[in-house]
């Protein structure tokens, strides 16, 4: 044992071990990672391995096709980032304003409606970043009416969405001038967002893989579901998509999260690309 | 029209109307009925006879996940057929389907990796990756001894390279012997042996 | 005499949901000097052709999701700078029916699985006209 207590010592992890766990990992989530990497891959497989009491790499290994106790989605957040923040991934953002809203709007009359879905929306971020970046961002703006609905299976995490208050770290993307336009600070500390934007977003109780849920949203032009369908098993990811799909009207979008890939979720969609990001569309119409 | 909660029979409501619109002319109508019939067991015959002739991919992907949802013998028995297609995409949907059912699947393996058919032996293999990593090596390892046809050994090593134990080296060497000489087979063992005897070190 | 530099290295997707049969391509053709990226099925294929430019595309037939056919057809009805990527389709089939189908759906080769090392990257070479 070392002096923080793990059993470090004791873990050999072969490089044909880190090969086989890396084919894995890449089947399972389109993540790979090059030999410049390597490190990062054998201190994250030692501290899982450490975390499950796994003794060897061939016992974790088990245990991760296993799926038991939910290691796979442990083992994926320990890659990827996942603090939620205002203008995350803002590539998306501004696809959506440079690329989709154009094709979206296309077959929209002036005062139509735009119907955008951040799901799930966590504790609010990025239904209002989308809002916020409309704003900002869209000339457009208001020429269409603009639906943005935030839905979660966290009714906590709704709660604090709704009452919109952000601290520095949540902020830490947006400009000064940003903050002082559509935050103002509040007693305990922490920025409240706007209440206009608070009104003007609806927070909704969902869950993805449930269709009975999932039924009553319709029409979507747009569809954020980012950073939670990679942490769903094979067949929940696929119900999702499914639920996902019907939710969109036909030539609808749908973004997913940046480690994420269609090819590990369904072949509903097609790939479209834009210049600031690769997304996925609902066809227009059936072939065949 | 209410969507029905996947569940072994259909929670409230009749599932009458869905059966009927799995015959509408209209893709829409059909993928709706699919998705409400999913998981309904006693509609397993029916979805299995319309998967036959649905020629819309996102319908058929809705009767596979229909029948997935069930996960019986029956179900499964309804998706194996589709592994013979002559359209690559079906077979794809049918072993995308099986794959997550391990525990269905597992009776009917034997026979699946025996079947005349080289294709549908080669995609048998693939369902063994979800299995128990011993269940998966005897089962692979009968392959890999008896197997004539190289890219069902492919197929096989390639899932014993993730799963095999150390119980599939002698097969692997003896495998390795009979195709000596051969494309690529040589290098695909000699990955799997490496790979599973790093595992018992 | 002019220094005309060196030319662009060749960029070649292999796409097979097998990982023995990526490796084994990508190995023999980094060693022949191409620039190698992979992918699992066509769905991947077609976010990595459509992201980055690729000299030819290797796809295997059957794969999870999207399988070599749909792909290729897929790949032939893109925008205009990927719908013409040459294809070398490796497939298990050998008949002349699956020929003609790998034609029909877009390809511009076909080679029968396995593949030997040494004539994947001689047909490559020919394919993205790289000397022998």
């Amino acid at each position: 044992m070392d002096l923080k207590g793990r059993a470090s010592h004791g873990l050999h992890i072969s490089p044909e071990d880190v090969q086989r766990f890396c084919e894995f990992l890449y089947r399972r989530t389109g993540m790979s990672f090059t030999e410049a990497k390597r490190y990062f891959i054998d201190r994250r497989l030692e501290d899982r391995m450490t975390a499950t009491g796994s003794s060897s790499f061939q016992a974790y290994f088990s245990l991760l096709r296993a799926d038991a106790d939910h290691e796979i989605e442990h083992l994926i957040n320990s890659f990827t980032v996942n603090e939620t923040y205002f203008y995350r991934e803002d590539h998306q953002l501004r696809c959506m304003t440079s690329s989709l809203l154009d094709v979206i709007t296309s077959q929209k009359k002036p005062g139509g409606t735009v119907r955008i879905w951040s799901v799930p929306c966590s504790t609010g971020e990025e239904p209002y970043s989308i809002a916020l970046w409309l704003m900002e961002n869209w000339p457009q703006v208001d020429s269409y009416n603009i639906e943005i609905i935030g839905s979660d299976i966290d009714t906590r995490a709704l709660k604090a969405a709704a009452e919109g208050i952000y601290g520095d770290r949540a902020l830490m993307r947006l400009s000064p001038d940003l903050i002082d336009r559509y935050f103002r600070l509040v007693a305990h500390g922490g920025h409240q967002i706007d209440e206009g934007l608070r009104n003007s977003i609806e927070f909704t109780r969902a869950n993805l893989i449930d269709s009975n849920d999932m039924a009553p949203y319709r029409d979507f032009d747009l569809i954020f579901c980012r950073n939670v369908l990679i942490y769903f098993d094979d067949a929940s990811r696929r119900q999702a998509a499914e639920n996902l799909y019907g939710c969109l009207r036909p030539g609808g979008y749908i973004c997913l999260g940046h480690s994420e890939s269609m090819s590990r979720i369904s072949p509903l969609f097609r790939v479209a690309r834009f210049p600031d990001a690769i997304v996925y569309q609902r066809p227009e119409a059936d072939d065949g | 029209m209410p969507l029905v909660r996947g569940s072994k029979s259909p929670a409230g409501g009749d599932p009458a109307p869905h059966r009927a619109a799995l015959d509408s002319p209209d893709a829409e109508s059909r993928w709706t009925a699919a998705r409400a019939l999913s998981g309904d067991a006693d509609a397993v015959p029916l979805l299995a006879a319309t998967l036959g002739r649905e020629p819309v991919p996102r319908v058929r992907e809705a009767i596979m996940t229909a029948l997935m949802r069930v996960g019986n013998a029956a179900s499964v028995e309804a998706i194996l057929p589709y592994l013979r297609s002559q359209d690559a995409g079906l077979r794809a949907a049918a072993i995308e389907a099986l794959q997550a059912l391990p525990e269905a699947v597992a009776p009917f393996m034997a026979a699946l990796l025996s079947d005349s058919d080289s294709d549908v032996r080669l995609l048998a293999t693939e369902l063994a990756r979800n299995m128990k990593a011993s269940e998966a090596t005897r089962l692979l390892c009968d392959v890999i001894a008896h197997e004539q046809h190289p890219n069902v050994c492919a197929a096989a090593i390639d899932v014993l390279t993730e799963v095999g134990t150390p119980q599939a080296l002698p097969a692997l060497e003896k495998c390795a012997a009979r195709f000596a000489g051969t494309p690529f087979l040589p290098f695909a063992i000699s990955v799997a042996i490496a790979r599973i005897s790093s595992a018992e070190g | 005499m002019a220094d005309i530099g060196t030319p662009p290295k060749v960029r070649v997707l292999v796409v097979d949901d097998s990982s023995l049969v990526r490796l084994y391509y990508m190995s023999a053709l980094e060693k022949a000097g191409f620039v190698v990226e992979q992918a699992i099925n066509g769905i991947e294929a077609m976010e990595k052709v459509l992201s980055e430019p690729f000299d030819l595309v290797i796809v295997d037939v059957n794969m999870p999701r999207m399988d070599g056919f749909t792909f290729l057809r897929s790949l032939r009805c893109s925008a205009a700078d990927v719908a013409m990527l040459p294809a070398l389709m490796i497939s298990t089939e050998s008949g002349m029916q699956d020929v003609a189908e790998a034609r029909a759906a877009g390809a511009n080769f076909y080679l029968v699985k396995p593949v030997a090392d040494t004539e994947l990257v001689r047909h490559v070479c020919i394919l993205t006209g790289v000397a022998l």
